[in-house]
C-alpha cells in the first residue's frame, strides 16, 4: 500500500497546461525526488498534491483515502506536512513564536479562548526540544527575519516537522544555499527517520543521488520517467532535457 | 475617584469607558487579526436601537445586554462569512456599505426607529438591585463594563485561539499550511469584535437615553477607527486610552467650534503624514530609547573591563 | 407596459452615472492600487462649485467645463501634498482618505450650507420625449449617452493607447519604468486628476437628477464601491455592468420597496461575492 498516490492528475490555468497526466506514488518510509528543469510544474505538482487548487481531473490518494476535495489545512491532521521553496515564515514573530504556532495546529486546545498559552507546559517542553535538538536555544528570542538564510531554510522544515508527519513534500530545501549550507542540509534529511516518508523538489544533483530512493522526472507538466537513481541517471532522455545530450548525469 | 469630578466630568469619563469598549472590539480586529473595518459602527448601532425599541416592551437588562451581544455577534457571523471571501481591498470597502446599510435602514424605517429624529431610550439598568439612573451610578456600571471587557480581550489574546489569529495575520498561508482552519478563527474574532461593538451601543443606550442614525454612520465609524490610531494599532489597551484623548478633545474642540469634522478630518491627515504609532508606540519608543542607552552605557563598559584585563 | 420601460430607462440613467464615477475609482484602484475614500466629496465638490457658476449667470456647459477642471486641480494638489507618501499603506491610505474626505465635506457645508439644492437641466436638454403615454426627460437620455462616450474612450485609451500599459507597468516597477525615460511620478498625478475630474464631472451631470445635499458623498460612495466590487476591482467594464445592474435594481426596488432599496442592493452584492469572490469581471489584487 503506497502512503501517497497520485493518479493521472491534470490541470490547466486559462490556456496553459501546467499539469498533463501526472502520476507517482510514495512508498512508507521512501525517500522520493522529483526533478526537472525550470518550469517543468514541479511546485505545481505539489500546489496541486496539497489542495492550494483544484484539480481538472485525476485522484490523489494519502494511504488509500482520496483527498482531492479536502481542505488544505485538513490534510495536515491526516499526517501531510510541506514546506515553501520561498521562506514562507512568521517574520516579526520570534523563532520561540513560530514553533509554538507549528506546533500548536494539532492540539486539542486550539480553540480554547481562556487559558493563556504561555502556560501549556507541553508547548514549553516541545518547544524547548526542538530549540535544543537544532542549536537554535540562543536564537529562541530573535525576530525570524533577522536569522542568518541558512536558519531560516531549518527553520521552514522545523515547522513543518512539528506536526509529526507521517509525509513531508519538501520543496527544494537547499535553494538559495551554499555548498556548505547545502551539505548540511543534505545531511539533516538524511537523518530524518524512516516513519517519514519523503518527496522532495530539488535541483542539486548531489543531494538528489545523495538522498534518493526513487526519482520522477517531470518536464512540460509531464512525468518523463520515474525509476532508480541508476536508470535515471543513464537515461537518453533525460540527459537531453538537462544537458543538451551527451554529457553524463553525475553524482 | 468620582468625588473629583463635577457631574459633567463624571458624564464624561461615563462616555469614555463606553467608547473605549467600542475602540478597543475594533482594535482588536485591527491589531490581531490584521482587518480593517470600516464599518464598525453598524455593530454599535444595531446594539444602541436593539435596547432603545426592544426596551419599549421589555423591562430587564440582562435579556437586553444579552440580545445586543448575540444579534450582533451573529450578524457579525454572517456578514463574516460572506466578506471573508475576498480579498482585504474588498472587505474594506465592504464593510464601508455595511455602515451604511445599517445607517440607511435606520434612517429609512421610520415607524419602527423614528428615522432621522431618532428615538428615546426608556429603558433602564436593572440588575436585580433596583433601579440605577443617577449619573453616579451610570459612571459605576460603565467603568466595572469596561474593566470585565478588557480583562475578557486580554485572556482571548493570550489564549491558544489570540495566538493563532494573530498568526494569521502575520502569515495566513502559512497558516493554512500547519493544519490550521484559518477561516473559523476569522470569524471567531470577527464575532467577538462585533458582538462587542453591539455591547457598547447598548450600553450607550442606557447612558445617552437618545439614539439615532448617526450611531452607525460614516463619521462616527472614522471617529472610533482615529481613537484606535492615536491610542496605538496592535495593543488591546491603546485603543481605550485612544478613545479617552479624542473624547477629550472632541469635548474641547465642540465648544469653540461647530466645524468639527473638519477638524476631525485635519486631525487624520496629520497622524497619517506625521506617520503611525499612536500613543503607546510613542511611549514604548521612549522606553526603548532610555534602556537602551542603559544597555549600551553597560556594553561599553564591559568592553573596557575585557580589554583592561587582557592588556 | 410602457411606464415599466420607462423605469427601465430611468435605471439605465442612473446605472451610467453611477458607472462614471465607479469609473474613476476603480481607475485609479485598480491601475495605481490606491483606494480613494474622498471620491465621493470630489463628486460633490464638483457638483457645488457648477452650482456656483450657474447661479452667477453662467452657461451649464461652461461651467461643466470649469467645474471639471477644478476638481482636477484639486486631484492634483491631493496627490503631490499627500497621495503620494502613502503609495503601497493601505492602512495610511484609507485613513488619509477618510479625513480629507471630512475636510472637502465639512468645507462643501461650510461655504454653501446645508439646504438641499439643484442643478438646472440645461436649456438644450430641457423637455422630454414621449414613450406611449408617458413622457421620458431627454437630460436622462443624454446621461446615458454620456456613459456609453465615456465606456468607449476608456476603451479606446485601454486598447488603442501605451497609457494602460504604462500605468501598469509603472505600478509593478516604478524603477525600471522610470529607467526607461518615463516620468512615472507624472503620469501618477495624470491618473489621479484624471479620475478626480471624472468624479467632478459626475457631480455636474448628476446634479440635474440626484440634487445636491450633505452627506451625498458618503451615500455615492458607497454606491460606487458597491458597484466596483460587483464589477470587479480594476475592471471599468466590470463597473459598466455593475453600475446598470445596480441601477435598475435600484429604481426598480424603490417602486415596489422604497424604503429597502438599499438593502437589495447590499444583498445583491453578497449574492455576487458568494458566487464570485472577485466580482464579475475582477482580477486577484495583491
Amino acid at each position: 500500500m503506497s502512503l501517497l498516490r497520485v493518479e493521472k492528475i491534470c490541470k490547466s490555468f486559462k490556456t496553459l497546461r501546467v499539469l498533463n497526466n501526472v502520476s507517482l506514488d510514495v512508498q512508507p518510509g521512501e525517500r522520493h525526488v522529483i526533478i526537472g528543469p525550470n518550469g517543468a510544474g514541479k511546485t505545481s505538482l505539489f500546489n496541486a498534491i496539497t489542495n492550494q487548487f483544484s484539480i481538472d481531473s485525476g485522484k490523489i490518494f494519502l494511504e488509500e483515502r482520496e483527498i482531492n476535495k479536502l481542505s488544505s489545512h485538513h490534510l495536515v491532521h491526516l499526517g501531510m506536512s510541506r514546506t515553501f521553496q520561498k521562506n514562507n515564515l512568521f517574520g516579526n514573530l520570534t523563532t520561540e513564536e513560530n514553533i509554538h504556532l507549528a506546533l500548536i495546529a494539532k492540539k486539542g486546545y486550539r480553540f480554547n479562548v481562556f487559558s493563556p498559552l504561555v502556560k501549556r507546559s507541553d508547548i514549553r517542553q516541545e518547544t524547548e526540544e526542538i530549540l535544543q535538538q537544532w542549536n537554535l536555544t540562543d536564537r529562541r528570542q530573535m525576530k525570524v527575519k533577522n536569522l542568518s538564510y541558512g536558519e531560516q531554510r531549518l527553520l521552514e522544515v522545523l515547522l513543518a516537522l512539528a506536526s509529526k508527519p507521517k509525509i513531508l513534500l519538501l520543496d527544494e530545501p537547499t535553494s538559495g544555499m551554499s555548498p556548505a549550507e547545502t551539505q548540511q542540509t543534505s545531511e539533516i534529511i538524511q537523518k530524518l527517520p524512516r516513519s517519514i516518508s519523503l518527496l522532495v523538489i530539488e535541483h542539486d544533483m548531489e543531494v538528489v543521488f545523495a538522498i534518493a530512493d526513487r526519482i520522477t522526472v517531470l518536464h512540460h507538466g509531464e512525468v518523463i520517467l520515474s525509476g532508480s537513481p541508476e536508470e535515471v541517471r543513464n537515461n537518453e532522455m533525460v540527459k537531453e532535457i538537462y544537458f543538451g545530450g551527451g554529457a553524463k548525469l553525475h553524482a | 475617584m468620582p468625588l473629583m469630578l463635577s457631574d459633567f466630568g463624571m458624564n464624561l469619563v461615563t462616555e469614555i469607558f463606553i467608547m473605549a469598549i467600542f475602540a478597543m472590539s475594533l482594535g482588536l480586529i485591527m491589531g490581531y487579526a490584521g482587518m480593517v473595518s470600516l464599518g464598525h459602527a453598524g455593530f454599535f448601532g444595531i446594539g444602541a436601537y436593539l435596547v432603545a425599541i426592544l426596551g419599549q416592551h421589555i423591562g430587564n437588562t440582562y435579556l437586553l445586554l444579552f440580545f445586543s451581544i448575540v444579534v450582533s455577534g451573529i450578524i457579525a457571523l454572517i456578514t463574516g462569512a460572506v466578506f471573508f471571501r475576498t480579498s482585504k481591498f474588498y472587505f474594506l470597502m465592504i464593510t464601508l456599505a455595511f455602515g451604511q446599510l445599517v445607517y440607511a435602514l435606520f434612517w429609512q424605517m421610520k415607524p419602527l426607529t423614528g428615522g432621522a429624529d431618532g428615538m428615546s431610550v426608556s429603558a433602564i439598568l436593572n440588575f436585580g438591585f433596583g433601579d440605577l439612573f443617577s449619573p453616579l451610578s451610570i459612571y459605576y456600571v460603565m467603568g466595572v463594563a469596561f474593566i470585565i471587557a478588557y480583562i475578557l480581550l486580554r485572556f482571548f489574546v493570550e489564549s491558544p485561539a489570540g495566538k493563532i489569529t494573530k498568526g494569521i495575520m502575520e502569515n495566513e498561508s502559512r497558516m493554512q499550511a500547519l493544519g490550521f482552519n484559518v477561516r473559523i478563527y476569522k470569524l471567531m474574532v470577527y464575532a467577538l469584535s462585533g458582538s462587542m461593538a453591539g455591547l457598547s451601543g447598548a450600553l450607550y443606550s442606557y447612558f445617552n437615553l437618545y439614539v439615532s442614525p448617526d450611531l452607525s454612520g460614516w463619521l462616527f465609524s472614522g471617529q472610533v477607527m482615529m481613537m484606535v490610531i492615536i491610542g496605538g494599532v496592535g495593543t488591546l489597551f491603546g485603543p481605550a486610552i485612544g478613545a479617552g484623548v479624542f473624547i477629550f478633545l472632541q469635548n474641547f474642540m465642540s465648544s469653540y467650534t461647530e466645524r468639527w469634522p473638519m477638524i476631525m478630518g485635519m486631525l487624520l491627515v496629520i497622524l497619517v503624514m506625521a506617520g503611525k504609532g499612536g500613543i503607546i508606540h510613542w511611549l514604548q519608543h521612549i522606553q526603548k530609547a532610555v534602556f537602551s542607552r542603559k544597555k549600551i552605557t553597560q556594553d561599553t563598559n564591559n568592553q573596557l573591563k575585557e580589554e583592561e584585563a587582557t592588556s | 407596459m410602457s411606464i415599466f420601460f420607462v423605469q427601465l430607462l430611468t435605471g439605465i440613467a442612473y446605472g451610467m452615472l453611477y458607472f462614471m464615477i465607479a469609473a474613476g475609482l476603480t481607475i485609479i484602484l485598480g491601475v495605481m492600487n490606491v483606494v480613494n475614500l474622498a471620491h465621493g466629496t470630489l463628486f460633490m465638490l464638483g457638483a457645488y462649485i457648477a452650482f456656483s457658476f450657474i447661479s452667477n449667470e453662467l452657461n451649464f456647459w461652461l461651467a461643466l467645463l470649469l467645474s471639471v477642471f477644478c476638481t482636477a486641480i484639486c486631484g492634483v494638489i491631493l496627490e503631490k501634498l499627500l497621495i503620494k507618501y502613502v503609495y503601497g499603506k493601505e492602512l495610511e491610505q484609507v485613513l488619509l482618505t477618510f479625513g480629507i474626505s471630512f475636510i472637502l465635506a465639512d468645507t462643501v457645508e461650510w461655504i454653501w450650507g446645508t439646504e438641499m439644492k439643484t442643478l438646472p437641466v440645461p436649456g438644450l436638454l430641457d423637455g422630454s420625449i414621449s414613450f406611449g403615454d408617458t413622457a421620458f426627460p431627454i437630460y436622462r437620455l443624454f446621461v446615458v449617452l454620456f456613459g456609453c462616450l465615456l465606456a468607449l474612450l476608456l476603451w479606446y485609451l485601454e486598447t488603442r493607447t501605451r497609457i494602460g500599459a504604462i500605468i501598469r507597468a509603472g505600478v509593478d516597477d516604478r524603477e525600471m519604468v522610470g529607467a526607461l525615460g518615463i516620468h512615472v511620478g507624472f503620469v501618477f498625478t495624470g491618473v489621479f486628476a484624471f479620475g478626480a475630474a471624472l468624479a467632478g464631472l459626475s457631480g455636474v451631470l448628476g446634479g440635474p437628477l440626484i440634487g445636491m445635499y450633505t452627506g451625498m458623498d458618503s451615500e455615492i460612495l458607497v454606491t460606487s464601491l458597491i458597484v466596483v466590487v460587483i464589477g470587479g476591482l480594476g475592471s471599468w467594464k466590470g463597473s459598466l455592468i455593475g453600475a446598470v445592474f445596480i441601477g435598475i435594481i435600484e429604481t426598480l426596488g424603490k417602486v415596489w420597496f422604497p424604503s429597502l432599496s438599499m438593502l437589495i442592493v447590499f444583498l445583491l452584492m453578497m449574492v455576487v461575492l458568494i458566487i464570485r469572490p472577485n466580482g464579475l469581471l475582477g482580477r486577484e489584487v495583491a
